[in-house]
């Protein structure tokens, strides 16, 4: 679920912030006319499907169209276009349309209003629906996942552990999240290699190797504007690895007092002290983010960032030659901590959803289950390097990205010793982190400022009655 | 009145009446004329201006979340939330520190570069603007034919703490205390460097509508003040202001408008709403509240907020403009 919010800030904010500025300012005016369109009964979908079979396990009708409306971001639609295809040729008949849109909330909002959603959505993007506003119209996903691929396996078996947990409501499967992603912290495996720096294990390590970046007229780390809380879900990830699934429940639930938890407050201590030895880059709070990025992967000011493994695809025309970006897992505070090193904060991201009142949500859940076969997988890991839910769609050259090489590792090493959180998106709260972490990175407050700031939101949504909270186990 | 009524009284009635009486029949032609020139235009301002407005109030008054059809009536329940939400009133109190400034700010700018340009040049000889007055009319003019989102994006580079022309500058010039200081990202200056940067992109055009508003009064004028012994400044509080009052009355309304919006450039230069939320306006606070958090009776109700502080705002500036003696119309 992180990583749902995560696109807000790291993909294309140009553009993003383009698109909404030319929109009329006064939304509500907008929002007005959306809502004068009548809302059409639809029929339920049961009418309108075929019989289900094994070739067509959801029961979509006959020379039926899919209408779906994806994401067209850092990853193109092109991908999604492949999987048509083989919709296309799976079922004799179907046309599936692949629509690209960049605001999905504003572009689909009349639509939803209307009673006449698309088939299937990825619903991802700075301009993304919030899940919680349409969770109850949303189809439940649990018999894609159930359903065999193109390949005959069943789909579950056939993906990364913990994988599904990002779009799972309650005991409602409301979003399938496409694509996997791994937060940590990357370096350039040249630059380490040159110096002799090893990837730290703990903030002692990171302290020192803090050190020995300045001897070389580097920082350990820079950040941008947008992208503070990139270091909160860093600290939260080092949190739960150093204090076990306590510290991520009591988090993810809103607990009281769940940021003064020992093993939270000891890693915001331990990034004070790297804040406060002037091992950050100064000037984050007004650099804008992939400007503050390029400073890591292009100028080398910089030696570490931490983020999710879209990094590369992001940075792609930023990073220089020979860079070699890997990643590696989030330090913990002491050696023994709860949960070993090698635990992986993990998630996907490209929240794909099913309106229960699309004309053919059970074409939508098709087009889903050819996304999510073998070769329509495989043929998204190559083309964008980045790797899918699906297991196994990426060989061991990476297809010559050692980003994704570095992937595959950790999630290896990891096993099942995977983990994620969901509050901050689920919740909305970005936005307000944003401003907290903007001025903690800066070095103008500190721990004790940072943790009151965190648990006054918290306690906010968490005593808003009119804030439906999920239950988190 | 009471002069001419005593005389003409009896016959005065009858010709007004026939005067008047073609005017009530209603040919073809009035009626197809009013239709189209009147009342076309009337159905379209109440189709696609009025009846949303209304709607967005109706809006405000439930909790309708933007996604689905149903909505239930809440009352002022939303205002009463707006009233408590502190990042709300932040973004109030942001809007109206905007239009304090902005508009006094901008329109003092240009006016004062206006008269340069047309009344402020030698005081002997004709009545004329600065030497190349015309080659500084059209660079100040340049930055309006940028549109907003690029002057946005421009600046936030140029604000830039490691990589940017400000820092640069100043770090060259010696200010070593200005090397990565981050403009946009420092409470204390983001909101001033949003300012500057608006003011910037608005100078130049309110000149030339100075300019323009200068060029229509009468020269003899300047020159009679001139002869009484009058300097640059009088000349300019005296004759200037007062005759194109109408202008700077129109142009202040037009400045607060737009300051009270100023949702591009703050997107542009600071998304999140800017350090500790020191440059997030109503119009961001609202669009992220509809379309992010769904939540589209509390935008609407941000709306009518909005609205109500515009129209005030409005309605201020007239009653100031009269006060002061705007009333008093001079030029007749």
């Amino acid at each position: 679920m992180t990583i749902q919010d995560t696109p807000l800030v790291r993909r294309d904010f140009l553009r993003g912030a383009l698109a909404t500025a030319f929109a009329v300012p006064l939304a509500g005016t907008i929002a007005s006319c959306a809502g004068s369109g009548t809302a059409k009964s639809t029929a339920p979908t049961g009418s309108r499907s075929a019989a289900s079979s094994a070739k067509n396990p959801f029961g979509m009708p006959a020379s039926s169209t899919v209408d779906a409306v994806i994401f067209n971001g850092g990853y193109g639609i092109d991908y999604a276009k492949f999987a048509g295809k083989m919709v296309e040729k799976e079922q004799s008949g179907a046309t599936v349309k692949v629509s690209p849109a960049t605001k999905i909330a504003q572009e689909l909002q009349p639509r939803f209003v209307g009673g006449n959603p698309p088939d299937v959505i990825d619903n991802s993007g700075a301009g993304s629906i919030g899940i919680a506003t349409v969770l109850s119209q949303l189809e439940d996903l649990k018999d894609v996942v159930d359903a065999k691929n193109y390949e005959g396996k069943v789909i579950k078996d056939t993906l990364y552990p913990g994988v599904l947990k990002p779009g799972t409501f309650g005991d409602k499967l409301a979003a399938i999240n496409y694509v996997l992603t791994v937060f940590g912290v990357w370096y350039s495996a040249s630059l380490f290699e040159q110096h002799g720096w090893t990837v730290p294990k703990t903030w002692d390590e990171m302290m020192d190797l803090g050190a020995k970046a300045k001897k070389e007229d580097k920082y350990l780390f820079c950040w941008g504007k947008e992208a503070a809380t990139y270091y909160l879900t860093l600290a939260i990830g080092s949190a739960i690895k150093e204090g076990g699934d306590e510290v991520r429940l009591a988090l993810d639930n809103l607990k009281e007092g769940c940021w003064s938890l020992p093993a939270v407050q000891d890693v915001l201590k331990a990034m004070e002290k790297i804040i406060k030895a002037g091992y950050v880059k100064p000037g984050g709070s007004g650099t804008q983010f992939t400007a503050a990025q390029a400073q890591w992967s292009n100028a080398e000011e910089a030696i570490l960032y931490p983020s999710g493994s879209w990094i590369e695809n992001e940075m792609k025309k930023e990073t220089k030659k020979g860079f070699k970006m890997t990643g590696a897992p989030a330090p913990t505070v002491t050696t023994n901590s709860k949960m070993p090193y090698e635990a992986l904060h993990s998630a996907a991201a490209e929240a794909y959803i099913v309106p229960t009142k699309a004309k053919n949500a059970a074409g939508g859940k098709e087009f889903l289950r050819a996304m999510l076969s073998k070769d329509a997988a495989t043929n998204f890991a190559k083309n964008i390097l980045s790797s899918t839910i699906v297991k196994d769609t990426v060989p061991a050259d990476g297809f010559g990205s050692t980003a994704l090489v570095s992937q595959t590792k950790m999630l290896e090493a990891a096993g099942d010793k995977v983990f994620t959180w969901g509050f901050v998106d689920f919740y909305g709260m970005n936005t307000d982190l944003l401003v907290l972490w903007n001025t903690f990175l800066d070095g103008k407050s500190d721990v004790a400022t940072l943790t009151k700031g965190m648990q006054q939101l918290t306690d906010k949504i968490r005593n808003d009655d009119s804030i439906k909270k999920v239950e988190v186990s | 009145m009471t002069a001419l009524g005593t005389g003409v009284a009896p016959g005065s009635t009858k010709p007004a009446r026939t005067r008047r009486r073609p005017g009530k029949k209603l040919t073809f032609d009035k009626v197809s004329f009013f239709l189209v020139f009147l009342g076309v235009p009337v159905v379209f301002y109440l189709a696609f201006v009025v009846s949303p407005f209304v709607q967005a109030v109706y809006y405000s008054l439930t909790d309708w979340s933007g996604f689905s059809p149903e909505m239930n009536f809440v009352g002022i329940s939303n205002y009463r939330t707006l009233l408590g939400d502190g990042t709300f009133m932040k973004s109030v109190g942001n809007s109206i520190t905007l239009v304090i400034v902005l508009p006094v700010v901008t329109i003092v700018l240009s006016l004062v570069l206006a008269s340069f340009v047309t009344v402020g040049g030698s005081s002997h000889g004709r009545i004329k603007g600065l030497r190349n007055s015309s080659f500084y009319r059209v660079i100040s003019f340049f930055p309006y034919v940028v549109p907003a989102i690029i002057i946005g994006i421009m600046w936030q580079q140029i604000y830039d703490p490691s990589a940017g022309l400000l820092n640069g500058v100043l770090t060259r010039l010696g200010f070593q205390q200005f090397s990565s200081f981050p403009w946009l990202g420092d409470e204390r200056t983001a909101m001033v460097a949003t300012m500057f940067v608006i003011v910037w992109g608005f100078v130049g055009f309110y000149m030339v509508l100075f300019v323009a508003g200068i060029k229509g009064i009468p020269a003899e004028l300047y020159e009679a003040a001139r002869i009484d012994g009058a300097g640059r400044f009088r000349t300019m509080t005296r004759i200037t202001i007062p005759m194109i009052r109408d202008n700077i009355q129109t142009a202040y309304i037009y400045m607060g408008i737009l300051s009270l919006d100023a949702f591009v450039y703050m997107v542009a230069m600071n998304p999140g709403g800017g350090p500790n939320n020191s440059t997030l306006v109503m119009a961001q606070q609202l669009f992220s509240t509809a379309f992010t958090q769904g939540k589209f009776g509390l935008a609407c109700a941000m709306g009518v907020v909005l609205a109500a502080i515009t129209l005030t705002f409005a309605g201020l500036v007239f009653v100031v403009n009269w006060l002061t003696g705007g009333h008093e119309d001079i030029t007749e």
